[in-house]
């Protein structure tokens, strides 16, 4: 089968380019034609039509300003609370609004702002820094985008029904598992389903850096922002699916009454605190890593030289990446787990100081190597450092295990969270905000505002929570919604101080939203490049964006191209690089590379749709309507969302394109398609399985952490699932990958009819496997809302089938695709596609027919 | 800016490239030994600790991790010397690797392994010290 190996016809024609191609003369009447061209190729739609715009630019704007929004409002539900709380005694809010103050104060700070602020960000400015036209797939940005502001809205707007969650924004079992109302529902499935743009967005962004590079820019050479979005990146994939995977626990118990977190039912509350933890803790590190990204771009800028210790910083990035999955116990030092289990994670946790020191001590070379300039962003910049250390001294503090009991649950901790939060993320964004405006919106924000501004949020900041370190200290607990009068205890002027703290820090927050939002239609246009920066963002076009990102994508030969490169940006603005036209009337972007970014494949990518709103709205549908257990409307908006998102794949995605290959400028011919690990769509489908691994694989721990912390795990007595149908669910699965595996070599190898037969026998296969999987735990009896051993098993079985139905769907889709011509023996990517999706799911359904038959048997 | 070593010796541009999808793997293998090592010590100390506290002892499982440290410090250290020699620094003292060529890129991924293994020693070092100084459960 060796034609099966092959992916994607081989480049024609000089790469890389020479000196004398990159300085030859660009016909200035083919410019302007060409340019016209690509002008109207990527022009945005007005009027209503501008939101069904998919552009990495639009989309990124709204996101951001979204997150912005919520933060605005998640930040007045604090000031709310510090009123509460400036005296004793106060009555301003009652006990129950102050606990959904504070539930969705946490929640909406970190999934409506601090997480979804990173994707906005990334999605907006990757493609400017690495060249690019646009992102891989720009309708999932769109996708995830609106999933975003429909679940984030349902989110947030509970609070103004007095509906919202209030059991605190982690959830502890079993008060929110017992609370009463729909507030935790919300919290549940609202915020599982914001996970979904999470993890579209980390697909986007890892295809992004990987493959959608310039030619020319080797690994060793890309912005260290790139680096820092990778590793966030993957980091999402592994984090967020354990949560996934506790909501889908928790939900059902809240449901259908299984007891997963129910002690006197075999469940262990624990289990929710792991499994959050597992996901929360390396959130901490996503929201970081990517805002002190920004410091990375900004501080070169400043010191007016490229950066100090490169490897040092990728060597940071990734290595606080791994560790920040070992911490995730010191969050439950008070739960009674071993002393030596603790003292692990206490040990990772003064580890991870050493990378996170180390990017640090890297800025600080890099400007005292350089000549700084101080500019606004800068002093924000400082600012964070400052306060990001301050943070990370008391968290060194609360790693160790003794200090930890004493201040645990106290207002120590809040002031150490929010010290390590506004240093390491809000600092960092507001200075980002301030550097890229005049690239996102083409002028300048006012520098006087911009240091009002920061003297009042940073000043009124550290009045607000640096007596908190005190209050905490003298023993002050979280979540209590107000305190005595006691001389003994003297919380009050601290408390009184914080709040006036509050006030001083949302005034300097109104100035820097006032500023960026006034009308500047009488300021001066920015200059193109007004910092002086040396990365490719500063390429942009003014004074109006044509959505097009660059005139034409350059071949980079350097870390900071602006500054290295002489004579780049004219042959770009001139057309004369790479895709300087658009000829076919087509939006496209260059694919390269890993390692080297040599060009292989020019990317057709998606325009303005609705499809992909309405994809979302159905999403939406199927996760909210089940917080008013409407499940059979649910379903059908199930159903609704997977027709939008197979008509939106059909109609405009893995195509035959007209030719083979075409000519992309400097005597470069690329194919036009490819399909496998060469194509950008097999990549997407790689890590979005590897996240949805990691969720299953959590599932599975959670069967062996019922097993290690209870003695009636499995349950003495109480059956296991039927043996012969876990082995017939078994054979299904693997008979439906094996059809799948072998149609992909039969279409390949032009044996078409065959092919299509696999084709069909698969889904039945799928079907088959699916009724025996249920069959397996339901002939045997086993009552799921009894006991959690059999709940466990019931879960396994419901994660199966339900990942059965894609299985069943996509080898239709490749079944259809060859009848109409879309999918050929030469054209078959997404039949590779879809044959990835069958390798994880028959690993889903072995592992699965595994612990529902013959482990527990072991056991 | 100019690196230590801006002059280009021909051998070190035709690093094969077999070797080269290799070493965007090797940046990761000794965080994934630290991983493995943190992973298999929790599991292990909580069957140790809760599931079967008779069966080994607290002495049983110092001895156990103690082993495993020393297999992952082992491995940790073949991958900062293959990295380190990937790295080849004393060659050239090059510590930037800013050029546009393949020896550049192939030496920043030796350099960046080289570091991580560092840190993944000192990790994994950190994750044993509990076992010996911790005398219970």
């Amino acid at each position: 089968m060796s034609a099966d190996t092959t992916h994607i016809l081989a480049p024609q024609g000089p790469y890389p380019p020479g000196p004398e191609m990159l300085n030859a003369p660009v016909d200035p009447q083919w410019s302007r034609e060409s340019g016209a061209r690509l002008r109207a190729v990527w022009a945005q739609p007005r009027g209503l039509r501008y939101w069904s715009a998919v552009n990495n630019s639009e989309v990124g704007q709204w996101y951001a300003m979204l997150c912005f929004g919520f933060m605005l409002a998640a930040g007045v539900l604090a000031l709310l609370m510090r009123v509460q709380l400036a005296v004793p005694g106060n009555d301003f809010l009652s006990a129950d609004r102050f606990n959904q103050f504070f539930t969705m104060h946490g929640s909406a700070m970190m999934f409506l702002f601090a997480v979804p602020m990173f994707e906005a960000i990334a999605i907006l400015l990757l493609p400017a820094f690495l060249g690019a036209r646009d992102m891989p797939f720009p309708r999932l940005s769109a996708y995830g985008f609106w999933c975003f502001a429909i679940g984030g809205t349902f989110v947030f707007g509970s609070v103004f029904f007095g509906a919202a969650p209030d059991s605190g924004w982690f959830m502890y079992p079993p008060l929110a598992t017992q609370s009463e109302g729909i507030g935790a529902d919300i919290w549940l499935l609202g915020l599982s389903f914001i996970e979904v743009s999470s993890i579209a967005a980390a697909v986007e962004l890892i295809v992004g850096v990987l493959k959608c590079r310039p030619p020319g820019m080797r690994i060793n050479l890309m912005p260290l922002y790139a680096w820092y979005v990778l590793v966030v990146g993957a980091m999402i994939l592994f984090a967020f699916p354990p949560l996934i995977a506790g909501d889908f626990l928790f939900e059902l118990e809240r449901s259908f009454d299984w007891p997963f977190f129910d002690p006197e039912r075999g469940g262990d509350p624990m289990l929710w605190q792991h499994l959050f933890w597992i996901f929360g803790h390396p959130e901490v590190y996503i929201i970081f890593l990517p805002s002190i990204a920004i410091a990375a771009m900004i501080v070169p800028t400043a010191a007016g030289r490229p950066i100090v210790g490169y490897s040092w910083i990728v060597l940071s990035a990734v290595a606080v990446g791994f560790l920040s999955f070992g911490l995730w116990v010191h969050h439950m030092f008070t739960t009674g787990l071993p002393a030596i289990s603790l003292g692990f994670f206490s040990a990772a946790s003064e580890a991870v100081v050493i990378p996170t020191g180390v990017q640090l001590f890297a800025f600080l070379a890099t400007l005292m190597a350089g000549r700084v300039r101080m500019s606004v962003p800068m002093l924000y910049i400082a600012g964070a450092l400052a306060i990001f250390t301050c943070g990370g001294l008391t968290g060194i503090m609360v790693a160790l295990v003794p200090f930890d009991r004493q201040v645990h649950d106290t207002y120590f901790i809040v002031a150490h969270l929010h010290y390590t939060l506004f240093g390491g993320m809000v600092f960092p964004v507001m200075a980002g905000v301030i550097y890229f405006y005049p690239f996102i919106r083409k002028k300048m924000m006012s520098p006087r505002l911009g240091k009002w501004a920061f003297w009042l949020v940073f000043t009124g900041f550290n009045l607000c929570f640096l007596p908190m370190h005190l209050t905490g200290l003298q023993g002050m607990p979280r979540r209590v919604y107000t305190y005595p009068d006691l001389d003994a205890l003297n919380w009050g002027w601290l408390n009184m101080l914080s709040t006036a703290g509050a006030f001083v820090m949302a005034a300097g927050f109104a100035v820097f939203l006032w500023d960026v939002i006034r009308p500047k239609g009488r300021d001066a246009a920015a200059p193109r490049n007004p910092w002086g920066g040396g990365t490719l963002e500063w390429t942009h076009d003014v004074p109006e964006d044509p959505g097009w990102g660059v005139r034409s994508i350059p071949y980079i030969t350097s870390r900071y191209p602006l500054w290295q490169q002489e004579g780049l940006l004219e042959r770009m603005d001139a057309g004369g690089c790479y895709l300087g036209d658009a000829p076919e009337g087509l939006r496209e972007t260059l694919i390269t590379t890993v390692l080297d970014a040599r060009p292989i494949l020019v990317q057709r990518v998606t325009g303005p749709t609705w499809i992909t709103l309405a994809a979302a709205g159905f999403t939406g549908g199927l996760f909210i309507l089940p917080v008013f257990k409407l499940y059979w409307p649910a379903l059908a908006c199930g159903a609704g969302a997977m027709a939008a998102i197979l008509w939106w794949l059909w109609r405009d995605t893995a195509r035959p394109p007209e030719a083979a290959r075409k000519p992309v400028g400097l005597g470069l011919s690329l194919p036009l398609y490819a399909t496998g690990p060469a194509s950008v769509g097999w990549w997407g489908m790689f890590i979005t399985m590897l996240g949805d691994m990691t969720a299953f694989a959590s599932l599975v721990f959670g069967f062996f952490f019922y097993w290690t912390a209870g003695d009636d795990f499995p349950l003495p007595g109480a059956g296991h699932g039927q043996p012969v149908l876990c082995g017939l669910a078994a054979a299904c699965y693997g008979g439906g990958w094996a059809a799948m595996r072998l149609a992909r070599g039969w279409n390949r190898g032009g044996r078409v009819g065959r092919a299509r037969l696999a084709r069909a026998a698969a889904p039945v296969l799928a079907l088959a496997g699916a009724l025996a999987m249920a069959g397996a735990v339901w002939l045997p009896g086993l009552d799921p809302a009894s006991h959690v051993y059999p709940a466990m098993l019931w879960a396994f079985a419901v994660w199966t089938v339900v990942h059965s139905v894609p299985g069943l769907v996509m080898p239709l889709y490749c079944l259809a695709g060859s009848l109409r011509g879309k999918l050929t023996p030469a054209h078959d990517a997404d039949l590779w596609n879809c044959t990835l999706y069958w390798h994880f799911l028959l690993i889903t359904a072995l592992v699965s027919a595994a612990v529902l038959g013959p482990i527990p048997r072991l056991m | 800016m100019t690196g230590p070593a801006d002059r280009l010796r021909p051998d070190e541009e035709e690093k094969t490239i077999a070797e080269e999808s290799s070493s965007l793997w090797l940046l990761v293998v000794s965080p994934t030994v630290w991983a493995v090592h943190f992973a298999a010590s929790y599991a292990i100390t909580s069957l140790a600790c809760v599931k079967f506290p008779d069966l080994l002892g607290v002495g049983g499982l110092q001895w156990i991790i103690g082993a495993l440290t020393g297999l992952a410090l082992a491995a940790i250290l073949a991958t900062a010397l293959r990295s380190w020699r990937q790295w080849d620094f004393l060659e050239d003292y090059d510590h930037i690797h800013h050029r546009p060529r393949s020896e550049d890129r192939h030496e920043f991924l030796g350099h960046a392994a080289f570091l991580l293994s560092v840190v993944s020693f000192i990790g994994t070092v950190y994750v044993a010290l509990p076992v010996w100084l911790t005398g219970t459960c």
